[in-house]
């Protein structure tokens, strides 16, 4: 074993030697390869050469930098022991000066987001490291629910979608609930977990909720945010039933105050949306306290009577829940 | 989104054969990245009357649909291009693909009508996003004859073309969508979904 970790070893340096040596493609290429490497590698092997590879983040070249988001992304997921020597470095990206390496560091953060909380809810003794860690991605949250307001669109969506993860991991199933592979929730976030408490958790979860409802409603959203918020609340509201009047609610206070500033066809497409979310949130038997506010807005939406019946609960569903 | 050389382009009707087969060969003339397919149960072409289509499995190659209908009717499907234009297909790749069965991940989908725009979306939302990469979804509606998939195909690659030299996509692509619309005086359909 120890010669296969030498000959691993060495496999990294060469090609962390050539990515200092080469131009952007070798770099960005090489971090792949050492990413592939580390991911299958111990945890204490991969400590050695973590300084080497986290240095590129400070290549003059985008791209490079987007490929350690890739690679912090990628081993977050598979080891998280090395999570707090990781997340300076993303704190670090995501106040990057390219766009497009900050939107692929708010891709990322969702990633190690759940990755922390996982580990440490999986953790048997909390450290200090494992606090600070927890702390640091905390902040890196707080900084990205602030990129709401950013002035390029496509930082704004990101960070939506990493706000949508946040609810997710820090809400309750309930039996209703859509499930996922993968899906973490606040069930499994033990009750004894001092840093991270499940009452706070949700507390913040909740805020993070009307966070997005808030930016939802806003009057000038664009029309990409606007459907990006949309598909958002509406998967909350099937993986998290709880919040589903909530969401209804959002929905309908958008059909009636449409954002001035979108066009002809980004009305027609956003209604289209709508509609599509609605008929999915049909389907959903959490939806049956609600059916007659999301009928209502569907045929505003101009569904036909066929298209809702076809997506409404079947009648045993609903005789079910009158009980 | 990555670099806009490096875009990954959809082009999508309902059976992959007449135009989202002419937008692909356009495009992958232009060097872009692209593939191609259709949202249909079957793969539908003309027949010898309106209500006897001629019905493949999507599966089967364009090279088998060739000689069955060269088998069928050497004539009239000449006169009206069906040999010609599986031709064409063949040289771009072996057979139509369903989109609902592929697993590769884009950067921009467009569609060919609302119908199949609406399947697209209906197969995007059945997936569970775990990247979070966007993808943008639009549709442009062209009718399903010869002369229309080229027109079609034309403003397609054009633009894809706009699309690829923005620097930003994500930022710019209202305006620019806005300003295609009102330049060709066409309205389209754009939603954004994410893997």
């Amino acid at each position: 074993a120890d010669e296969e970790e030498d000959g691993t070893e060495n496999r990294v340096v060469s090609l962390l030697n050539e990515a200092m040596l080469g131009n952007d493609k070798v770099k960005s290429d090489n971090i792949r390869k050492v990413q592939e490497i580390a991911i299958h590698m111990s945890p204490n092997l991969l400590d050695n050469f973590l300084d080497e590879i986290l240095a590129f983040q400070r290549d003059p070249c985008a791209d490079v930098r987007k490929a350690i988001v890739g690679f912090i992304e990628e081993v977050s997921k598979h080891e998280p022991e090395v999570l707090p020597r990781l997340t300076s470095a993303l704190m670090a990206l995501l106040r990057d000066e390219s766009v497009q390496v900050i939107k692929r560091a708010v891709q990322a953060a969702s990633q190690v987001y759940k990755a922390t909380l996982m580990w440490i809810s999986k953790s048997k003794t909390v450290s200090e490291t494992l606090e600070k860690t927890w702390q640091e991605v905390v902040q890196i949250r707080n900084f990205i629910s602030d990129m709401v307001d950013h002035d390029n669109d496509g930082v704004r969506t990101q960070s939506v979608k990493f706000l949508e993860i946040v609810v997710l991991l820090q809400t309750y199933t309930d039996a209703d609930s859509v499930r996922k592979a993968n899906d973490f929730s606040l069930d499994d976030v033990p009750m004894a977990l001092k840093v991270a408490k499940r009452r706070r958790l949700e507390d913040e979860a909740v805020a993070t909720l009307e966070h997005i409802i808030k930016f939802h409603g806003s009057a000038h959203i664009s029309s990409v945010n606007l459907m990006a918020c949309m598909g958002t609340l509406t998967l909350i509201a099937k993986m998290r039933p709880q919040y589903m009047a909530k969401v209804i609610i959002a929905f309908e206070t958008l059909h009636t105050n449409l954002p001035p500033t979108l066009s002809k066809s980004q009305v027609s497409s956003v209604r289209k949306h709508l509609k599509l979310q609605l008929l999915n949130l049909l389907k959903h038997p959490a939806a049956f306290e609600m059916l007659s506010n999301i009928t209502t807005l569907l045929m505003d939406l101009g569904a036909t009577q066929n298209e809702i019946a076809k997506n409404s609960p079947k009648p045993e569903e609903v005789r079910k829940r009158q009980k | 989104m990555p670099d806009q050389s490096e875009m990954k382009i959809a082009v999508i009707c309902s059976s992959n054969m007449n135009r989202s087969m002419e937008a692909h060969a356009f495009l992958s003339k232009k060097g872009f990245c692209v593939k191609s397919y259709g949202t249909g149960d079957k793969v539908k072409l003309p027949g010898p009357a309106a209500d006897r289509p001629n019905v493949y499995e999507f599966g089967a190659t364009y090279d088998e649909i060739y000689n069955d209908l060269l088998h069928k009717d050497k004539v009239l499907y000449t006169q009206n291009g069906l040999l010609h234009m599986l031709e064409r297909n063949r040289r771009i790749k072996q057979r139509p693909e369903r989109f609902q069965l592929t697993k590769e991940k884009f950067d921009v989908i467009i569609s060919c009508e609302e119908r199949v725009y609406d399947q697209v979306i209906e197969c995007l939302e059945g997936k569970d996003n775990e990247t979070n990469a966007p993808v943008h979804v639009i549709n442009i509606d062209i009718q399903d004859n010869h002369e229309e998939a080229t027109i079609g195909a034309f403003l397609i690659c054009e633009l894809i073309d706009l699309m690829s030299h923005s620097e930003d996509l994500d930022n710019d692509i209202d305006e620019l969508l806005q300003d295609f619309e009102s330049k060709n005086e066409r309205s389209i359909l754009h939603s954004v979904y994410f893997y």
